[in-house]
């Protein structure tokens, strides 16, 4: 009966040891233990913007795909982190481009000596079919709609490593930056998804008419599902890493010997650890496991900790994204102008700041939509004439009383005399978000505004709610830059009513379609006149840069005397780094702070440290 | 999945002397009574799968609009965010709800739970074989650990309850009882893995070992499963020595274990009288423990990063992908429901009087 027992026992260990394998796709042979390491070592990091998932395939156009952007993932090239210009680009796998002014026309040129990992070059038909496999998600420069603002209309290929594209009718300034951001995949292993009369088909959708043109817009978007799902056996990168293996807690990338660039690149592995948990990053940081994470939240005693570590470093730099409190204007009271005003006068940004992102924000300057370092370039001089919003309560009361707001008893009422009840509402799980909260419904309730915080139980349920118009005020992330075209898409795109449909743009009613911010369709601008805001922001996309810094302009000062939003903190770009076993990572404020240390390699930053 | 049996486990438990007449049923009646655990099971699970896909479509929120803010937080610009994103419409389910229904229920009569929506284009299916894993080394390990543990500790708790050793076990139990799992946890996450880092902070296996039967493997992967295992057994501990001691109590006072001391029968035969009658209810509990094991431990995988089926059904709500959270549930209702019948037939077969009709 024991030897029975001993025989199970084993038989499981060796079950358990065979199901808890990993998805190897490198071809490692049968070497036993620790993976070799030559000189340069493991860099160990973590990729931010997902969650590893070993059963993804190994494919880009997969969200979850084992495919870690500057590692094994390569684009044309890869965007800078410039407040106001969305085209500034270094080079990826395109070392040069060249664009006509009004970017109708591009032309790319690849790297001479670039190589996917199984030794085979990179060539323009490479992008060709990368780009014919993007045409099948849609979107951005790829859509099928021949309408749609900076779709792509011929891509022809020059040479072997020279490609000229061109755009559609309806232009975009965003086009050459939608272009250098393609993923480019090998065409000897992707081109197969692609059916042999695909470009025809693509033609016909986009030109064509009727029921043909339709019929090949559905072939071509039939495909998405089979592409992503498409998963190959084994990795092949033109990047500086290729995949090795990939277990639910890390992916480890090996060094291409075929990257262009090859000999700047230090590590000789990459080890990507999974996280499930902020508290996760925070352990990894304190024993100084991490050569370089992305930013997380973190409460200021473990920061401390973090800072303790050996050879722990802190990079700061800009980050365009800022943080507001947001209104339903189809809502009472805060369809008035003056009640949004009252509550900008009355909330002390930097101690909201300090108590919900002391290390990953800086208090909002204003409100103008946009983070103050990108305001103060599109505006020049005229960032400082803007509405500061300083703590007075005088000028809040003032503000209240115009609304027709009462005070009675020390707390303030609406004009019919009923109780105000300021709800904030929040994502549970967004714990700077809650914080804020907390803090301006203390600062409210001391100036007599009865306010409390309402949590959403997940982000998709926040989302559906705010969406469905059942929020009076909640937060919103704002300012996506550097695009001025989505800074202000923000404030006065769908949740704000205005929509695209078919390159013609529409506002539909508050509550409906997704519009929770309620705003009027024009608003009176004073000097500006009476403007539609949607439609301003439509015209960013194609406008002139001359023209496109006045509508800026417009829609800054409009945004800060109308508050639909109240900025709160702009937000920090704030990476950790470990300088025990590598060194030469970018310094503060570098405009490659926003992308991963796997561009940082290719961009021959990031050495080992010499003993 | 801490055993609280006390109390239920005494409604089922009669005492089984040594002596107690057997009766065994015949094949017929096992087999009928086996078919009609499989059949009740299938019903349940019918259920118990309307339910849920009816309540997993109610849940409000847009999947894909939810993904694509989710990716805008993560920094991605919103032109890479519509990219990623605006394939998985065609992942979403189309018709009306009773369409949906029939062909949900058509699909799994096929055995296809469909395909997910957070990891577009994976066989759901796929998704829990590869987090079932991750689960049931801990969670099992876990279960058997601390019944072990629990079990032994139960019976010296009982037989030694008026001395110090006693009163300690108790103690044990009841504070570990107390102690909510995810602070064990944390506790000793803080402790071993950062404060003195001799365990690793999360992950079920070093990534830079090749995987196969190879000791660095084999390992890694036993170094990795520690504190996961400790913690669910820590955490589980306390109910089964409680438990066990409050039955082994219970046998102490009968008849049949004052008449075997009196027969001047040998203390170790004495001993496994007691602890035969006494573990009886346990078995049942112990067998519903491990039904429930494919519900995974959520807080535990969380901490650790042991992404096992408590954290796949997690990410599933939250990112509202139906199919897997369909199939989630679906596979802890199997898990279940077949522990219900296991331990119901396991009871039979340990316990003469339940085999007998109940007549004891």
């Amino acid at each position: 009966m024991k030897r029975l027992a001993a025989i199970v026992a084993l038989a499981a260990t060796l079950a358990t040891a065979t199901a808890c394998g990993t998805t190897g796709t490198t071809g490692t042979t049968g070497n036993t233990g620790a993976a070799q390491t030559a000189g340069g070592g493991v860099f160990t990091t973590i990729d931010g913007s997902k969650q590893i998932n070993a059963s993804a395939p190994i494919n880009p156009f997969n969200p979850v795909g084992s495919v870690f952007a500057g590692y094994n993932g390569m684009a044309l090239a890869w965007p800078k982190n410039d407040p106001v210009d969305p085209n500034q680009f270094y080079p990826g796998l395109a070392s040069s481009w060249t664009t006509t002014p009004d970017q109708s026309e591009v032309v790319i040129h690849l790297q001479p000596d670039a190589r996917w990992s199984d030794g085979k070059p990179v060539t323009s038909e490479d992008v060709r079919v990368s780009i014919g496999l993007a045409y099948t998600q849609g979107g951005t420069a790829y859509a099928l709609d021949p309408r749609a603002a900076g779709a792509a209309a011929d891509i022809h290929v020059v040479d072997a490593k020279t490609l000229k594209i061109t755009q559609g009718a309806n232009r975009s300034g965003m086009f050459l930056s939608n272009l250098l951001s393609t993923v480019v995949v090998p065409a000897h292993v992707f081109g197969r998804l692609l059916p042999a009369d695909f470009w025809h088909t693509l033609k016909v959708a986009q030109d064509g008419e009727g029921p043909a043109a339709e019929q090949a817009k559905a072939e071509i978007t039939g495909l998405a599902e089979k592409v992503i799902a498409f998963g190959p056996a084994h990795d092949v990168s033109a990047g500086p890493f290729v995949l090795e293996r990939v277990n639910p807690g890390a992916a480890l990338l090996k060094r291409n010997p075929y990257f262009y660039n090859s000999k700047a690149i230090a590590p000789d592995k990459v080890k990507v650890l999974n996280y499930t948990g902020n508290e996760q990053i925070w352990n990894y940081l304190i024993s100084g496991r991490l050569d370089n994470a992305p930013f997380t939240s973190v409460p200021t005693a473990v920061m401390e900790r973090i800072r303790g570590a050996g050879g722990s470093k802190v990079i700061k730099g800009y980050s365009p994204v800022a943080t507001s409190m947001a209104f339903n204007q189809a809502h009472k009271p805060y369809d008035n102008v003056h009640v949004r005003r009252a509550l900008a006068y009355l909330i002390d940004r930097a101690q909201v700041t300090k108590i919900a992102s002391p290390e990953g924000g800086t208090p909002a300057v204003t409100t103008s939509g946009i983070h103050a370092k990108a305001a103060r370039a599109w505006l020049d001089g005229g960032f400082d004439t803007l509405e500061r919003y300083r703590v007075d309560a005088a000028k809040a009361d003032a503000e209240l009383r115009a609304a027709g707001m009462t005070k009675r008893d020390g707390r303030w009422a609406l004009p019919d005399g009923k109780p105000w009840q300021v709800q904030i509402h929040v994502p549970a799980s967004f714990s700077d978000w809650v914080a804020a909260a907390k803090s301006i419904s203390s600062q409210l309730g001391d100036h007599g505004i009865d306010a409390t915080v309402v949590t959403a139980a997940d982000y998709t349920l926040y989302l559906g709610e705010l969406a469905d118009g059942k929020y009076d005020v909640a937060f919103w992330l704002i300012g996506l830059g550097p695009s001025p075209y989505n800074i202000f898409q923000r404030l006065y795109g769908q949740a704000n009513g205005w929509q695209m449909f078919g390159g013609r743009l529409s506002h539909v009613a508050p509550g409906t379609q997704g519009n929770w911010m309620g705003g009027p369709e024009t608003v009176d601008a004073g000097a500006d006149g009476r403007v539609n805001p949607g439609e301003l922001t439509s015209r960013l996309s194609y406008a002139t840069p001359e023209e496109r810094k006045r509508v800026v302009g417009v829609l800054a000062r409009l945004t800060n005397e109308q508050l639909p939003v109240i900025q709160l903190w702009d937000y920090v770009n704030t990476q950790f780094v470990n300088t025990s076993r590598y060194t030469a990572f970018p310094p503060d404020d570098h405009d490659a702070l926003r992308l991963s240390s796997g561009v940082w390699m290719q961009l021959g930053m990031i050495k080992k440290r010499q003993a | 999945m801490t055993p609280t049996l006390r109390g239920r486990a005494r409604s089922k438990t009669s005492k089984t002397s040594p002596t107690s007449p057997t009766s065994s049923a015949s094949p017929k009646a096992v087999a009928r009574r086996v078919a009609g655990h499989v059949a009740r099971g299938l019903a349940m699970i019918w259920v118990v799968a309307t339910i849920s896909f009816v309540i997993i479509r109610e849940i409000p929120g847009d999947p894909v609009k939810g993904q694509y803010e989710s990716l805008i937080q993560k920094g991605m610009s919103p032109e890479q965010a519509e990219r990623a994103t605006a394939v998985l419409y065609g992942f979403l389910p189309t018709g009306s709800l009773w369409e949906q229904y029939t062909g949900y229920i058509n699909s799994l009569l096929h055995l296809d739970l469909g395909r997910s929506l957070s990891t577009p284009g994976v066989e759901v299916t796929t998704l829990i074989g590869s987090a079932a894993r991750w689960t049931v080394l801990p969670v099992l390990a876990g279960t058997l650990l601390s019944f072990l543990l629990g079990v032994i500790m139960g019976v010296y708790a009982a037989i030694k309850r008026s001395g110090r050793l006693g009163d300690v076990l108790a103690l044990s139990g009841s504070l570990l009882h107390g102690v909510p799992v995810y602070v064990i946890g944390l506790l000793l996450t803080a402790i071993f893995a950062t404060l003195w880092p001799i365990m690793p902070s999360g992950g079920p296996v070093d990534v830079e070992h090749v995987p196969g039967l190879n000791p660095g493997y084999l390992g890694s992967l036993a170094h990795h499963a520690v504190l996961p295992v400790v913690t669910y057994t820590l955490a589980s501990y306390g109910g089964w020595i409680l438990a066990m001691k409050s039955n082994v109590v219970a046998v102490l006072g009968d008849d049949f274990i004052l008449a075997a001391e009196l027969r001047g029968l040998k203390r170790g035969i004495v001993f496994r009288y007691i602890a035969r009658n006494a573990i009886l209810p346990l078995f049942t509990v112990l067998a519903l423990s491990i039904g429930m094991l494919f519900g995974g431990s959520i807080f535990i995988e969380q901490i650790f990063n042991y992404p096992g089926l408590g954290l796949l059904l997690v990410g599933s709500i939250s990112s509202r992908d139906y199919a897997l959270m369909g199939g989630t549930f679906l596979v802890i209702t199997i898990g279940i429901v077949v522990a219900n019948i296991v331990a119901d037939l396991l009871y039979t077969a340990i316990d003469p009087r339940v085999r007998s009709g109940g007549a004891a």
